[in-house]
C-alpha cells in the first residue's frame, strides 16, 4: 500500500491558492494589523508570496514538494522587511526540509514533522509561547491536529490544521499580548485576533481552498 | 534635515558605507549587494568567524572593529534598526570557519529576532553556530523590564577579548563560555546632556533642559527612568562608578578594563577629563585600572552625552585583549 502524499504539483497549488488568499484578503489584514500591530503585516505577507511567485516558476519539472517549500522559504526569508515574513521562511524551511527526508511525496507524517520543527524554530527565535498572542497560538494547534491525523491523508490532515489553527486565531483574540506586535499596545489590541495567526491558517486553509474573506472564520460558532 | 551633512535621509548609510570601504580598502571588503564588511586579513589561526551587527548609527561600531584580531564581519542595519536576517546568514557563509561562527549579539528584540533567523537559517545550511548576548548597560537591569538589560559599550570590549581569543585557535564552544562569562563582568551606565538629532526630521530626540542630566539613557535615545541635576562631572563619575562597582563587585585581586566612551557630541576635551575622574574614584576605592579606552566607540548619532563601562579581567582576559589588532577603529 502506498502513502497518500502530495506531490509536487499538488503542493505547487497549495502555495498557489495561498498567494491568492492572501491578495484576496490583504487588506482585512491590514486593518487587523492596524489595530494590533504596526500596519504592515498584510503587505510584507502580500510582499512573501509575490516574490516567491518567480522563484516557484523556476522549479523544474522534475522536482519535489521540497523544492517547492524551499522557493517559498527563500522568498519569505531573503526578501521580506520586518520579522513576521522571515519567521513564516522559517516554517516553510522546516517544510520543505522535512519533505526532503519523507521521500518523493509530502506525506501526513512528513507535514506533522515539518510544521512541529517550523514552531520550534519560531519560538527559538521569538521566545514566544501559545498564549503570547503571536502565530505561535495558531501553529500549535495546527502541530496537534497533524499529529492527531497521522491515518488520515494529506488534504485531510490538513483541513484540521486549518479549523485547528482558526480556532486558535480566535482564542488570539481574548488574549493580551506579552511578545511581538501587539505587546507594545497592550490592552489597546485585546479584542483583535493576530494577524499572525491569520497568516498561519491562511496558509493551511489554503490547501484545500483559496480564502476569499477573512470575516468569517473570525467570529466564532 | 539641514542638520546633517547628507545626500537625503535614506542615503546616509549606504553613502558612508561606500566611503569607509575606500577608505579603509586595505583591511576590510564591503559586499554592497548583501549589506556586510569583511576583514580582508584574519588570522589563518582561527577557526571560529566572529560576526557582530546592530542598527547603524553608533559608529565606529560594528564596521570599524572589522580586521585582523577583532571581527570576521559585521552587518549594518538602516539608522537604529536592526540588520535583516539575509546580511547576517550571507555575511556567516562568506567567514565561517572550520568550527562554523559566533555570533555577538546587543540584547536588543530586532537583534535578537534577525541573529536567530540566521542561526537558523545556518543550522539548516549545516553550519555550527553560536552566539554570545550582550547586557552591559545597568539602567536597563530592573526586574520590571522583560527584555533585561541592553547591549551598549562592552560590546567593543568583547569584540576585541574574543578576537584575541579566537586568533589562538580557541573552538567556539570555548568562544562561547569565555563570552558569556565575560558578558556577566561587564556594566555600563550613560548619562547625556542632550539628546541626538533624528536625521529624517533635524529635530532633537528628547528636550532636557539645560543643567539637567538623562542619567542612565539608551545608545537610541532611550529616556532613562530620572534626570538628574548636571553638577560638576567630578560627583557624577563618583557616582556612576559607583553604582558600577557595586553591580560588579570585583573582587581584591580583580583589576578592570574601564572604557570611557563618547556618544557622539562630548569633546576628547572633556573625555580625559571624565579619564581623569574615573582613574581618581578606581584609585580611592583600590580598584586597579589595568587597561583603559578613551574615545568615541559606540555612539547614538550626536547625542551629548557619555558612558563608563567597567569589565572585571582576569590575566588570560588581559592576556586576550592586549593580543595585537588592526582594524579601522582600533589598532596595536
Amino acid at each position: 500500500m502506498t502513502i497518500p502524499a502530495f506531490d509536487a504539483a499538488q503542493t505547487r497549488e497549495w502555495t498557489h491558492r495561498f498567494a491568492e488568499s492572501v491578495y484576496a484578503t490583504e487588506a482585512e489584514l491590514t486593518a487587523l494589523d492596524q489595530q494590533a500591530g504596526d500596519g504592515d503585516f498584510g503587505t510584507n505577507l502580500a510582499a512573501g508570496v509575490q516574490a516567491a511567485g518567480p522563484l516557484l516558476e523556476r522549479v523544474g519539472a522534475r522536482s519535489g514538494p521540497a523544492d517547492v517549500m524551499g522557493a517559498m522559504a527563500t522568498a519569505f526569508l531573503d526578501e521580506i522587511g520586518g520579522t513576521s515574513g522571515p519567521l513564516f521562511g522559517l516554517l516553510f524551511q522546516a517544510l520543505s526540509r522535512a519533505a526532503a527526508r519523507s521521500g518523493p511525496g509530502l506525506t501526513t507524517a512528513a507535514l506533522a514533522e515539518g510544521v512541529a520543527e517550523g514552531l520550534a524554530a519560531i519560538r527559538r527565535v521569538g521566545d514566544a509561547s501559545p498564549g503570547d498572542k503571536t502565530l505561535v497560538d495558531a501553529l500549535s494547534p495546527a502541530v496537534d491536529a497533524l499529529r492527531a491525523a497521522a491515518d488520515a491523508p494529506p488534504a485531510a490532515a490538513l483541513a484540521t490544521a486549518a479549523a485547528g489553527a482558526w480556532r486558535g486565531v480566535r482564542d488570539t483574540a481574548a488574549l493580551t499580548a506579552r511578545m511581538g506586535r501587539a505587546s507594545y499596545l497592550g490592552e489597546r489590541a485585546t479584542g483583535i485576533p493576530d494577524p499572525g495567526a491569520v497568516g498561519v491558517a491562511l496558509f493551511f486553509a489554503s490547501a484545500g481552498e483559496t480564502v476569499r474573506a477573512l470575516e468569517p472564520h473570525l467570529t466564532p460558532g | 534635515m539641514a542638520r546633517y551633512f547628507e545626500n537625503g535621509a535614506g542615503e546616509l548609510v549606504p553613502d558612508a558605507l561606500s566611503g569607509f570601504a575606500r577608505a579603509h580598502a586595505d583591511l576590510v571588503a564591503y559586499d554592497s549587494a548583501d549589506g556586510y564588511v569583511t576583514a580582508r586579513h584574519p588570522s589563518p589561526m582561527r577557526r571560529v568567524g566572529l560576526l557582530s551587527g546592530g542598527g547603524s548609527g553608533h559608529e565606529p561600531m560594528h564596521t570599524g572593529y572589522v580586521g585582523a584580531g577583532m571581527l570576521d564581519a559585521a552587518c549594518p542595519g538602516r539608522i537604529f534598526a536592526s540588520p535583516h536576517n539575509r546580511q547576517i546568514f550571507r555575511a556567516s557563509l562568506a567567514v565561517a570557519g572550520p568550527e562554523g561562527v559566533l555570533h555577538l549579539v546587543k540584547n536588543y528584540t530586532g537583534d535578537r529576532i534577525n541573529f536567530g533567523i540566521a542561526a537558523e537559517r545556518l543550522a539548516d545550511a549545516g553550519i555550527a553556530c553560536s552566539r554570545v548576548l550582550v547586557d552591559d548597560d545597568l539602567a536597563s537591569d530592573s526586574d520590571g523590564v522583560a527584555a533585561g538589560r541592553r547591549g551598549t559599550g562592552a560590546t567593543v570590549l568583547l569584540e576585541k577579548v574574543l578576537g584575541g581569543a579566537a586568533d589562538t585557535g580557541m573552538g567556539r564552544t570555548e568562544l562561547v563560555e569565555l563570552g558569556t562569562a565575560l558578558a556577566g563582568r561587564c556594566r555600563t551606565l550613560a548619562a547625556a546632556s542632550a539628546a541626538h538629532h533624528a536625521p529624517a526630521t533635524g529635530e532633537p530626540a528628547f528636550a532636557l533642559p539645560l543643567g539637567e542630566l538623562e542619567y542612565g539613557v539608551g545608545i537610541h535615545g532611550e529616556r532613562a527612568d530620572r534626570t538628574r541635576s548636571q553638577g560638576q562631572v567630578g560627583a557624577l563619575v563618583e557616582d556612576m562608578t559607583g553604582a558600577l562597582l557595586d553591580a560588579l563587585r570585583p573582587g581584591p585581586d580583580e583589576p578592570v578594563v574601564a572604557l570611557v566612551n563618547g556618544l557622539g557630541s562630548v569633546t576628547s576635551l572633556e573625555l580625559y577629563g571624565i579619564f581623569g575622574e574615573l582613574g581618581r574614584v578606581l584609585d580611592a576605592r583600590r580598584v586597579r585600572l589595568a587597561r583603559h579606552l578613551v574615545g568615541d566607540h559606540v555612539t547614538a548619532l550626536d547625542m551629548r552625552g557619555f558612558s563608563l563601562t567597567l569589565m572585571v579581567a582576569d590575566p588570560v582576559t588581559l592576556e586576550f585583549y592586549d593580543a595585537p589588532v588592526h582594524t579601522p577603529a582600533l589598532r596595536w
